[in-house]
Order: C-alpha cells, then sequence, then structure tokens
C-alpha cells in the first residue's frame, strides 16, 4: 500500500471550505487533509517555506485549488507550480464557483489536471468532492517522481 | 452648321495683327526704341504731317527719350506747328510712333458732358438705363449715325442690348450676332488695345517704306497700333451691314471682355482722338458700372444661398445621415442651385428629389466624370448633350447638370438638374448660312433678322450657385468627417463598458453563486444531522434549500443569456435528430413514471453552434414534458418542414397551454404565463430560445389554447448570416 501524501485544499472561503471539508469526510479518505486559506500558503506548503517551513517532506497527493484567492490567486499558483521542474506533476484540480470560459482556457493553457465547477445543489457538490478525492487519492497512479512522504 | 465652323476657321486663321500696312487717316513711324534709328515710315508720311519722316523724328525725339525714361506704356501728346496728335508705344522691339491730324475740341464742353454722363451712371438703378445713356452719350460724341453695346454671351455669340442714333442705320437692338462675326484672335486684340476706327471702309491700305537696308514690314506687330489696317474680310462685312465708317471701343470688365461699344455710319467719318478718349473713359465707367452690379447681384444671391444652406446644415444636423438630411429637405435642396431636380447617389442608393433623369442615366453621367479623374470632384456644364455626344441625353428634358463627388472611396456624388429652356433667339441674319463665292468664304450678305429657338440647353448655373454647392460640399465633408469621429469614439466607449460588463458578469458569476451553494449545503447538513426534526421544520428547510437552488438557477440562466449577447455563434452541421435524442435521455429522470407518447419525425439537418441549439431543444423539451405533467397520457410531437429560406422546427404538445392574449410576453425575460407554485422555472427560458434562434438568423413563434396545448416554432435560415 502506498503511504497516504495528504491533499492540500486551498480555500479561503469559510463556508465553502467547511463544506468541502464535511464532503472529504464523508467518504472516508484516510488522506489527511491540510488546508491552506490564500495563494501564498499554499505555495508556502508546496515549497516547505513560511509557516510549513518545517513541515515533513513530500508532496501532495493532489492540490484542490479554489480560482479566486486573496494575495496569490489560483491561476498564480497554478502558473507557478506547472513551470517548477520539481513540482509540476503534482496535480492540481481547480475548483470554482463558475465555469467562466476564459478562467477555463487559461488554465488548461497553464496545465491544470482538472476543472470542477462547484454545483450549487448539494447532494451533487458532495458527489464531486467526493468523486474528486476518492480518485486522486485512491485511484490515480502518482507519477514515480512524486517525491515520497519522508523521503530527501 | 459645318459651314459657320469653317467660315470662323478661315476668319481665325488671318494673322491680323501684322498686316504691313496702316489706314490712310494718319501716319506711323516705326524705330529701333535704344537709338531711336528710323527704320519704316508711311508711304503717306509727309502727306498727313507735312514733314519728312526725318525732320518731324528731330523734332519729337526730346519728348519720347523723356516718356522712354518714365517707363509707362504709351505716350500720348499734340504737337504744333504742324498741328499733329502724335501717340507712341514700344512692342515686340519696335517703337511705333503714330500722327494724325488735330482737330479742335471745346475741351470745356466735353468735360461738362463727361460730368453730366458720371452722374447719371450713379444715380440710375437699371443697368439697362446705364447701357443706353452710354449709347446715346457716344453717338452724341462721335457723330456715328448709330452707336450699340454689344454683349458676349459665354459662347462669345454678341447680344445687341442696347442702341441710340440718328435713324440713318436700322435698328440692331436685340438681335444677336454668331461668334464668327468676330473671330478670337479679334476678341483677343479687342482685349488688349481698347479703341478702333476705321473711318472709311474702302480705304487704300498705305504701305510701309523701309529705311537703310530692306526689310519685310509684315513682321510689325501692330496689336496696340490705332491705325492698324484692318482684315479685308472685315471691310466686306461693314460693306454688307451698309456701314462705311466704324467705331468700337471695348467694354472690360474685371479684366475680361464683357462687350463693346460699336458705332456705325452709312459714310466715311472721322473722330478725333481727344473725342474717342472721352468715348474710352465713359465706356469704362460703364464697366465699372456692370462690375459693381454683377458684384452686388453674387452677394445679395451669396447672402440668399447662405441662409439656404444654413438651412441645409441644420437638416443634415437633425437627420443625422447628411443624405438623409438633404433629401429630408427637398425644397432648399433645389433652391440652394435653382435646381429642377438633385440626386445623392452613392453605389448602393440613390436618392432622387425632384425632376431626376433615370437612373442608369444618371449612373453613365457619374461613370464618365469617373473616368475624367480626380478633376471632376467637382463638375457642371447647362448642356449636357454637347458635353458628351457619343451618349444619348437624358429623355426627361434635363441639360443642366451640377454634379460634387463626396467621397471617392465610397463614389457617392450629390447632382442637380435643370430642365431645358428654349429660348427663341433673334439672329441678325442667318448664322448658320456661309455664303460662299470663287472658293473664299464670306461674311453673310444678309442681315435679315433671323429667329431661332435653341434647344438643349438650360439656364446657365451663376457663379454663386456654383460657390453655394462648392460651400456645401465642404460641410458635408466636415459633417462625414465628424461623424466618423463620433463613431470611433461611440466604438470605444461601447468597447470600455463591454469591458466592464464581462468584469461585471464575471464577478456575479463567481460571487453570487457562492452563498446560494451555502444556503442549500448547510440546510442538507442540518436536516441530516437532526434527525428529530418535526414535519414542519423539514418541510421549511426544504424550502430554504429549494429557494436557494432556484437563486442558483437563475443567476446561472442569467449568466448565459448575457453571455448570448456577446459570445460567437459558431456555423457547423447540426444533426437535430442527435440533439433532440441526447436532450430526451438527459430529461429521463423528469419523465420516469409519466405516460409520454412521443412522435419524433425525422428532423433536416441545421446549420449552426450545436451547444445553444441543444439548449434550444433542451427547454422547448423540458417545458413540454413540464406542461403536460397534469395529463394522464401526455403528447408530445416534434417535426419540421422545409420552407422558402430555410427550415421551420416544431414541438407541440397536449399540455396546459396559455391564453393567445398574452402572447406577447411569452419570449420576454421574467415573464411567466403559469404561477410559478404550479411549474417551476426561472422565467428565462423561452427567451433564452429567442435569442439563440436570432442569433443564428432565425425567428421563434407560439400558438397555444388553454387546457388544449401550445405549440412552439423556430425557423433557422439554410445559411446563417454570420
Amino acid at each position: 500500500m502506498p503511504e497516504l501524501r495528504p491533499i492540500l485544499l486551498v480555500e479561503d472561503n469559510p463556508r465553502d471550505l467547511e463544506l468541502t471539508l464535511t464532503a472529504l469526510e464523508k467518504c472516508q479518505i484516510a488522506n489527511d487533509i491540510v488546508v491552506a486559506r490564500d495563494g501564498a500558503e499554499a505555495l508556502d506548503f508546496l515549497y516547505l517555506s513560511g509557516s510549513h517551513a518545517g513541515r515533513d517532506a513530500g508532496d501532495p497527493a493532489v492540490v484542490l485549488l479554489d480560482l479566486k484567492l486573496p494575495k496569490v490567486d489560483g491561476l498564480e499558483v497554478l502558473e507557478k507550480v506547472k513551470r517548477d521542474e520539481n513540482l509540476r506533476h503534482v496535480p492540481i484540480v481547480m475548483l470554482t464557483s463558475s465555469r467562466e470560459e476564459q478562467d477555463l482556457v487559461k488554465s488548461y493553457e497553464l496545465g491544470v489536471n482538472a476543472f470542477v465547477v462547484k454545483p450549487v445543489e448539494f447532494n451533487q457538490f458532495f458527489k464531486a468532492i467526493q468523486d474528486l478525492g476518492v480518485f486522486w487519492a485512491l485511484l490515480n497512479e502518482p507519477p514515480p517522481k512524486l517525491r515520497q512522504v519522508g523521503g530527501n | 452648321m459645318s459651314g459657320s465652323r469653317s467660315d470662323l476657321d478661315t476668319c481665325a486663321r488671318e494673322p491680323i495683327h501684322v498686316p504691313g500696312a496702316i489706314q490712310p487717316h494718319g501716319s506711323l513711324l516705326v524705330l529701333d526704341p535704344d537709338g531711336l534709328a528710323l527704320l519704316w515710315a508711311s508711304a503717306n508720311f509727309e502727306g498727313i504731317t507735312g514733314r519728312t519722316p526725318i525732320e518731324l523724328l528731330r523734332s519729337v525725339e526730346a519728348g519720347l527719350r523723356d516718356w522712354q525714361a518714365t517707363g509707362t506704356h504709351t505716350y500720348r501728346t499734340r504737337l504744333q506747328h504742324p498741328d499733329l496728335d502724335m501717340a507712341a508705344h514700344v512692342h515686340q522691339g519696335r517703337l511705333i510712333v503714330e500722327f494724325e491730324r488735330s482737330t479742335p475740341v471745346f475741351q470745356n464742353e466735353l468735360l461738362f458732358r463727361l460730368t453730366g454722363f458720371a452722374q447719371q451712371m450713379t444715380a440710375t438703378e437699371e443697368l439697362g438705363n446705364a447701357l443706353s445713356a452710354t449709347a446715346c452719350l457716344i453717338a452724341d460724341l462721335t457723330g456715328f449715325d448709330r452707336a450699340l453695346v454689344y454683349r458676349f454671351d459665354p459662347d462669345w455669340n454678341g447680344h445687341v442690348v442696347a442702341e441710340a442714333g440718328n435713324g440713318t442705320l436700322p435698328s440692331y437692338l436685340g438681335l444677336r450676332f454668331p461668334a464668327a462675326d468676330i473671330p478670337a484672335q479679334a476678341r483677343n486684340l479687342y482685349s488688349l488695345n481698347r479703341i478702333r476706327l476705321i473711318p472709311d471702309a474702302n480705304y487704300i491700305p498705305v504701305p510701309l517704306t523701309a529705311f537703310g537696308e530692306q526689310r519685310d514690314a509684315g513682321g510689325i506687330d501692330m496689336t496696340f497700333t490705332q491705325l492698324r489696317s484692318v482684315s479685308p474680310i472685315h471691310l466686306e462685312y461693314m460693306r454688307n451691314m451698309g456701314t462705311l465708317s466704324s467705331m468700337s471701343i471695348s467694354v472690360m470688365v474685371d479684366g475680361k471682355l464683357w462687350g463693346l461699344l460699336s458705332c456705325h455710319s452709312r459714310n466715311p467719318h472721322r473722330v478725333p482722338s481727344d473725342i474717342r478718349e472721352a468715348c474710352d473713359f465713359a465706356v469704362q465707367s460703364l464697366a465699372m458700372r456692370i462690375s459693381a452690379d454683377s458684384r452686388a447681384e453674387t452677394a445679395a444671391l451669396g447672402v440668399e444661398l447662405a441662409r439656404v444652406h444654413t438651412g441645409l446644415l441644420a437638416a443634415m444636423a437633425q437627420a443625422g445621415r447628411w443624405d438623409e438630411g438633404l433629401a429630408g429637405a427637398p425644397a432648399a435642396l433645389l433652391e440652394l442651385t435653382r435646381s429642377h431636380g438633385a440626386t445623392i447617389l452613392s453605389q448602393e442608393s440613390f436618392l432622387p428629389v425632384g425632376e431626376v433623369p433615370e437612373e442608369h442615366h444618371v449612373r453613365r453621367l457619374v461613370s464618365r466624370l469617373s473616368q475624367h479623374g480626380a478633376a471632376t470632384d467637382f463638375y457642371f456644364t447647362d448642356s449636357i448633350a454637347s458635353e458628351f455626344p457619343q451618349d444619348e441625353g437624358f429623355t426627361d428634358g434635363t441639360c443642366g447638370v451640377l454634379a460634387l463627388r463626396i467621397s471617392e472611396v465610397e463614389d457617392s456624388w450629390l447632382i442637380w438638374f435643370r430642365q431645358e429652356v428654349v429660348k427663341a433667339v433673334t439672329w441678325g441674319g442667318n448664322p448658320h448660312k456661309v455664303v460662299q463665292e470663287s472658293g473664299r468664304i464670306h461674311p453673310r450678305k444678309s442681315f435679315e433678322a433671323w429667329r431661332e429657338m435653341v434647344r438643349g440647353r438650360s439656364a446657365p448655373w451663376h457663379p454663386a450657385e456654383i460657390a453655394a454647392a462648392r460651400d456645401l460640399r465642404s460641410s458635408i465633408v466636415e459633417i462625414v468627417l465628424k461623424k466618423a469621429e463620433q463613431l470611433a469614439r461611440l466604438a470605444a466607449d461601447l468597447q470600455k463598458s463591454n469591458r466592464e460588463l464581462e468584469a461585471f458578469s464575471y464577478s456575479i458569476s463567481h460571487d453570487l453563486r457562492a452563498p446560494f451553494r451555502h444556503i442549500v449545503g448547510f440546510s442538507q447538513l442540518l436536516t441530516e444531522r437532526e434527525k428529530n426534526l418535526g414535519e414542519r421544520s423539514r418541510h421549511y428547510l426544504q424550502m430554504i434549500s429549494d429557494s436557494a437552488l432556484a437563486a442558483g438557477e437563475l443567476v446561472d440562466d442569467l449568466l448565459t443569456f448575457s453571455h448570448l449577447g456577446r459570445a460567437a455563434i459558431s456555423a457547423d452541421k447540426v444533426d437535430m435528430n442527435k440533439l433532440v435524442a441526447e436532450v430526451r435521455r438527459g430529461l429521463a429522470e423528469e419523465t420516469a413514471g409519466r405516460s409520454i407518447v412521443w412522435q419524433v419525425d425525422h428532423l433536416p439537418v441545421a446549420t449552426g453552434d450545436a451547444t445553444l441549439l441543444r439548449q434550444v431543444w433542451y427547454n422547448l423539451i423540458d417545458n413540454a414534458v413540464k406542461y403536460t405533467r397534469q395529463r394522464e397520457e401526455a403528447h408530445i410531437k416534434i417535426s419540421a418542414n422545409a420552407t422558402d429560406d430555410g427550415v421551420l422546427y416544431r414541438i407541440a404538445d397536449n399540455g396546459v397551454g396559455f391564453d393567445m392574449a398574452y402572447k406577447s410576453k411569452l419570449f420576454g425575460v421574467f415573464q411567466r404565463l403559469q404561477r410559478s407554485e404550479d411549474f417551476e422555472g426561472t422565467g428565462i427560458g423561452l427567451a433564452l430560445i429567442k435569442r439563440i434562434v436570432e442569433r443564428h438568423g432565425g425567428s421563434v413563434d407560439a400558438m397555444g389554447k388553454i387546457d388544449e396545448g401550445a405549440c412552439f416554432t423556430f425557423s433557422l435560415p439554410a445559411l446563417p448570416e454570420e
């Protein structure tokens, strides 16, 4: 059994955060959920800097990234990660409130792995989050280059 | 007609300024202007002056040198012993000195007469009176039998407009004389040298005798010589007219030959040089009067036309488009150039006002003008048929054309038209008749009045009207430019507000959806968590959740709707059968447990945006399913048929239908004909359909009857407009 890598959830809205966490809880995924409240914090986690300077090494199984974020927004985080030789293999799922064409286009240009519009209907929303968690945390086979937890 | 042409040509070729001889009523010396060396003298020199050329030259030499020092053009003086009037001028490198016997004139009386005349010139209001007064004065001063004021028309035909005389000679008042009577090179001489005198048409020309080495006197240019011997053709013309003496004085108005003061006597008649000078003075006073009158007339017309111009400007400003503005003010447009018709013409449009020739004739004219190149931005004629003789003329009687090119890029023109003015002209003899004797063409021998109807001409365009047309062109060009600037500014503004609108809808889509999602999510969580909630509490929570869900859908629909306004529509082949099948599968949940009889015909392929057309079918089929909910057995029929310009798709149901009285509200945004508690929905669905179909270049329609069902149709053109 592969080691369980954490899921990085980047979400600034507390209500969305609570709903998303509830949904992830319900699908009984064993992975840790790390929450970052803005893009800067997300980058800190990925680069092991700032408040995450001392964390255990290793890349997350997936980053669930909200598009609109304070400080550094989702697209900027995406761009930075996908341009980084060492981080580009980390799967990133864009979670957004709306299907705005330009965001969709831009995200795929930058190399996003999936783009999900949060459904208004709760059951659909739950289902979407659970599907994402199960798929990326359990089903998806990560690339070998992904840095292992506790690795160098 | 061809005869008069050759008549003119024959006369026009005669080199009348170098006759090599003079008339016998005076004598002449030709000198070298530098050394005053004697080159020629007229053969009659001693007979006129009583001195030999050398003797007389010696006595006037000092005076000539003094005059040469002043640099003035002519030198006139009166000699005594012998009593001679002397005139000198330099032309073409020769100093020409003329002598005539002087005749005593009562200078005081002459002055008195001229003063009275000048008063008359300023006092009389009518130009006609001034012309008559001049003719009278000249006839009186000179003693000629008849004095005529002879006016040139634009084609150089002459028209006798005033006359005075003692009745010896027939009256020519009102007669016209063809241009050939005074050929071009003669008119040219008249412009340069204002006075000509022929005391006796039967004179024998006096040759010039060379002094020193022999030279040909034919080379002496006598343009400014008073004694110049005239053309034998002219002398024949005079004899034909029954006049043996004549004098003419040019009426020069603003530097152009306006006409002549033409005097004749039946018998030989001589006029002393003092009197001739006085006549010249009187005629030039008349010329000033004519000039002033014409300026005043032009100015008055200019003021009037400026008023009309202002009205047209206002009309153009109001209409927004210059062409529609002008066409909307037909009276002023025609008044500006006093025309009978006008048209505003571009490649696409032809706006006629008043009497306008047929469009294909006008377009041919425009293509003729365009062939001439850039110089024809402005063109006018009062006889279009003579300008383009190869074309069949306008058939509606139009002769005058005044054309302005407004834009070369758009090839747009503003053209005015004038109808033919049939003029009765009384000629002094048939101008088309040519008398030919032994190979040589002679002027007419008949001066019987000859009436002719002049056809193919409109009234000529007045300079003030031409100026007004030019001014209007500038105004239009200014308006067009200003309009282009405004449009550019407007486009920039629109782009800006479009960008703002996009930013706005972006933030709505993002920020407005989230709270609805939260409300739905947390009410659902609460329902799940509190297992012991009463029925009513659960109902309330469901209401909260449903409302938030509906609001979320509303936001989604509104966004789709507003997005449609700016989204590009693709034009692909769309299989409508496939779309309908997909939509029906998508509605499986709603139709489960219902008894619906579907009748779906084969549908023709459409051209358009598959995603949007799917939306159309989705909304229509969803409606049909929704509004037949209360039927035990629902019937939904989908069909299509080809029309003249595309395909008409149709969906009919046996649902609740609607009242045709509210049909107009059916396709509006937020318009509902059903209570929302009976049938859910955002009220945007049909508006969205309408917008999608219209963006495809089609249209929507609906028919219904309460409780019996509804039928919705939408048409799509065979090829979309975009």
